[in-house]
């Protein structure tokens, strides 16, 4: 009888597994209502939904890489059927051209502008704005993957490198003013006719803190330096245009509050972000140098003798005269005859007790000599040469009309800032000292003869 | 045993009925969730199953799909009014001129599947530009697309011989060539930094250009592609420029593996092809 309990067991072993097979107690519990496609299928809907929801489309301040380029500002329209009407800031044709766009699954649902438009020019491998990005372009992704909504906005994040990018409403009037992102840029890029030295003025209510200010509109990226020493924190800022001013990128975090968008003042051509409790940042600019130096001295009284030369062939058309100086001495040579042109600008300090400017010219016209008193404002570390008298090699004359407006410059009463510079000009090993005015946009560069 | 022989029949039939009953109360498929309207059609898109789709069962893909680019390179989809143009030189001076002296079903049986046009340059580090790429005997990718003149014929030139060659690659991708013949011809040109060389020098060696002293799969279709996209004239010009006999010797034993290659595996006379292709080519660029 043994088989038949064996019998018996398996019987009621196998009624039972039936009896217990198709339990509802499953063990893995279901954490969401959908499953996995009709939540992307609802995701890409939601997607495409909002991108059609606002009337007049959404904008998009692209910083591609904050660490070495500025923003690029998008417009987009999404139609219905794939279209997309699109502008940007990325050169002056601030037009509208439409392409397609569509919601693709890739990493998550994502919107592709899939022909081309004004944001692939971001993405040109054959055009980049520096030789560190060749092949690269400007680093810029056109496939952005949806990560939600945070207040009206749409958040992305890039295909490629996972940064975060906002798409935000736009207006009729974000439309209608992108062509003066362009005027701005002028405005970042600083005009000839503001004074020579710019700086971002940091303020945290009590403490003013000063960084010489350098902008490459190439890459539209921004550095800006401490002046004072102790105090080594910089700012390397991407920046981007608007009508109004520009967009930064990273925010300038100052008493933890983050300034990025700053006000142009056509007035004075400075750029403000205004945080609360006295919290500021400004770009502006002085006649001031920022840094103030003793390279002056050696031309006081008493000092060994000394000559600094303008030679018009190796400097005339250099970096180191400013746009008022190059003009001066343009008007100078156009009221020359033909042949004739400034040829030199030479400083003499301590000749014998004498300092002197002497203008010399090419085609055989007679040198002019300025005559001068060297005076030192020690509060200002400025030089001042005061008038003597004129003169040319053999006798005294009256006041040149031709010079008047250069010389005035170099004599003017507030002295001259002098300072011996690190960069070499015109393909000479000299070391070039540049006179600036300090009360004017005026800078000439000079070697150093000795 | 009796007991035991109904037990079983009890058993049986129990187990069978549970079978039978015991799921019912799952969840049956209903209609899916995949999203399967077809996107709308543009006349772009109606352009290309008419003229690809239909006859050759080629896809032309222009719309941008990551999947079928290398991501690592900035590269951007064309502008929709290149598309078209593109695709009309590719069908004139290759689908046809194939399909004329190979048989109308040539390229339906041996042709890549899909088309990817990219509108932007594909540069490389060593400052090269790769114009196109032939992958698997089943996808050609063009570039720069978005460069394309009609009225150009430097840029309609270069064009065509991007897709003359890849499509080079795709044929030896379905039939080999004689590689160990080839390879004993100008065995010590080859290199890896062919980029450098200047192309006379390079025809001193016994090649054709530059490009075709990276490998020999590159040299074969780099032969190939010249002589199609060049007259007869125009070859023999190449030829006679040669100063070295060995050299222009070593480039006639190739064009003989080429001329050899199509007839073998393809049955397909060469210098008919290239005759055609000349034609087609001179009507793409007079824009007829």
């Amino acid at each position: 009888m043994k088989i038949k309990y064996l019998y018996k067991l398996l019987i009621v072993a196998f009624v039972a597994i039936q009896l217990v097979a198709c339990s509802n107690n499953s063990d893995t519990e279901e954490k969401f209502e959908e499953g996995p496609t009709a939540r992307t299928n609802a995701q890409s809907k939601k997607l495409d939904d909002l991108l059609l929801s606002s009337e007049y489309g959404w904008k998009a301040v692209y910083f591609t890489d904050n660490t070495q380029l500025g923003g690029y500002t998008h417009l987009f329209k999404f139609s219905p059927g794939g279209k997309v009407t699109m502008a940007s800031d990325f050169d002056s044709d601030a037009k509208k051209y439409d392409s397609q766009y569509e919601i693709q699954l890739g990493s998550t649902v994502s919107v592709v502008f899939t022909t081309a438009n004004r944001i692939h020019l971001l993405s040109d491998s054959d055009s980049y704005p520096i030789d560190d990005l060749k092949g690269q372009g400007y680093l810029g992704d056109f496939q952005f993957l949806f990560y939600g909504e945070d207040k009206g906005d749409i958040v992305f994040r890039t295909n490629r490198k996972f940064q975060e990018l906002r798409f935000v409403k736009a207006t009729a009037a974000d439309w209608t003013n992108l062509p003066q992102n362009t005027i701005m840029e002028q405005n970042v890029i600083g005009a000839n006719t503001r004074p020579l030295f710019r700086f971002l003025e940091t303020s945290d209510g009590t403490t003013v803190r000063q960084f010489d200010f350098n902008f490459d509109v190439i890459t539209r990226f921004a550095t800006a330096d401490p002046i004072a020493t102790g105090f080594s924190e910089s700012y390397n800022i991407g920046i981007g245009y608007s009508p109004t001013g520009i967009v930064v990128s990273p925010a300038i975090v100052i008493k933890e509050q983050a300034l990025s968008e700053f006000v142009y003042n056509d007035a004075d051509g400075s750029f403000t972000a205004t945080g609360t409790n006295g919290v500021s940042a400004t770009i502006k600019y002085s006649n001031k140098p920022l840094v103030l130096t003793d390279d002056y001295k050696i031309l006081l009284k008493g000092q060994p003798i000394t000559g600094f030369g303008y030679i018009a062939s190796n400097l005339g058309n250099t970096s180191g005269n400013s746009l008022l100086c190059k003009t001066l001495l343009n008007e100078i040579n156009a009221s020359l005859p033909a042949a004739q042109k400034v040829n030199r600008i030479e400083f003499t300090f301590n000749d014998g007790g004498d300092s002197y400017i002497a203008y010399s010219f090419t085609g055989g016209k007679a040198t002019l000599y300025h005559n001068v008193d060297v005076i030192e404002d020690a509060a200002n570390k400025t030089l001042i040469l005061k008038h003597i008298s004129w003169q040319t090699a053999t006798a005294l004359v009256a006041e040149p009309v031709l010079l008047k407006k250069i010389d005035q410059e170099l004599t003017n009463p507030k002295g001259l800032y002098i300072k011996r510079e690190s960069f070499k000009l015109g393909g000479a090993p000299n070391a070039i000292y540049t006179f600036t005015s300090s009360s004017s946009s005026f800078r000439l560069a000079t070697y150093a003869f000795q | 045993m009796k007991i035991v022989n109904q037990y079983k029949k009890i058993a049986l039939i129990a187990g069978v009925v549970m079978i039978f009953s015991s799921c019912a109360h799952e969840d049956q498929p209903k209609e899916s969730q995949l999203d399967f309207n077809q996107p709308v059609q543009t006349d772009l898109d109606k352009w290309i199953t008419t003229n690809y789709l239909d006859p050759y069962n080629i896809n032309a893909r222009y719309k941008w799909n990551q999947n079928t680019v290398d991501n690592s390179r900035f590269l951007f989809p064309p502008t929709i009014d290149k598309v078209q143009p593109a695709l009309e030189i590719v069908k004139q001076i290759w689908l046809a001129s194939y399909a004329t002296i190979g048989g109308a079903d040539f390229v339906k049986k041996i042709a890549p599947r899909e088309i990817v046009l990219v509108g932007g340059v594909n540069s490389n580090d060593n400052g090269t530009r790769t114009l196109g790429i032939a992958e698997g005997g089943q996808r050609i990718t063009l570039f720069e697309v978005d460069y394309i003149n009609r009225q150009n014929r430097a840029i309609v030139s270069e064009f065509i011989h991007t897709i003359q060659h890849e499509y080079i690659h795709i044929l030896n991708q379905n039939k080999l060539f004689d590689e160990q013949a080839w390879g004993k011809l100008t065995p010590s040109g080859y290199t890896a930094t062919w980029h450098l060389e200047k192309e006379p020098a390079s025809r001193e060696l016994g090649f054709i250009t530059s490009y075709a002293r990276s490998n020999i799969v590159e040299d074969f279709a780099e032969t190939a592609s010249i002589i199609l996209i060049s007259t007869k004239a125009e070859y023999a010009a190449i030829l006679a420029a040669i100063k070295s006999t060995k050299a222009r010797e070593d480039i006639k034993k190739k064009e003989a593996i080429v001329v050899k290659y199509f007839k073998d595996a393809f049955d397909m006379d060469f210098y008919a092809l290239r005759d055609e292709a000349e034609k087609n080519t001179t009507i793409v660029i007079n824009g007829n």
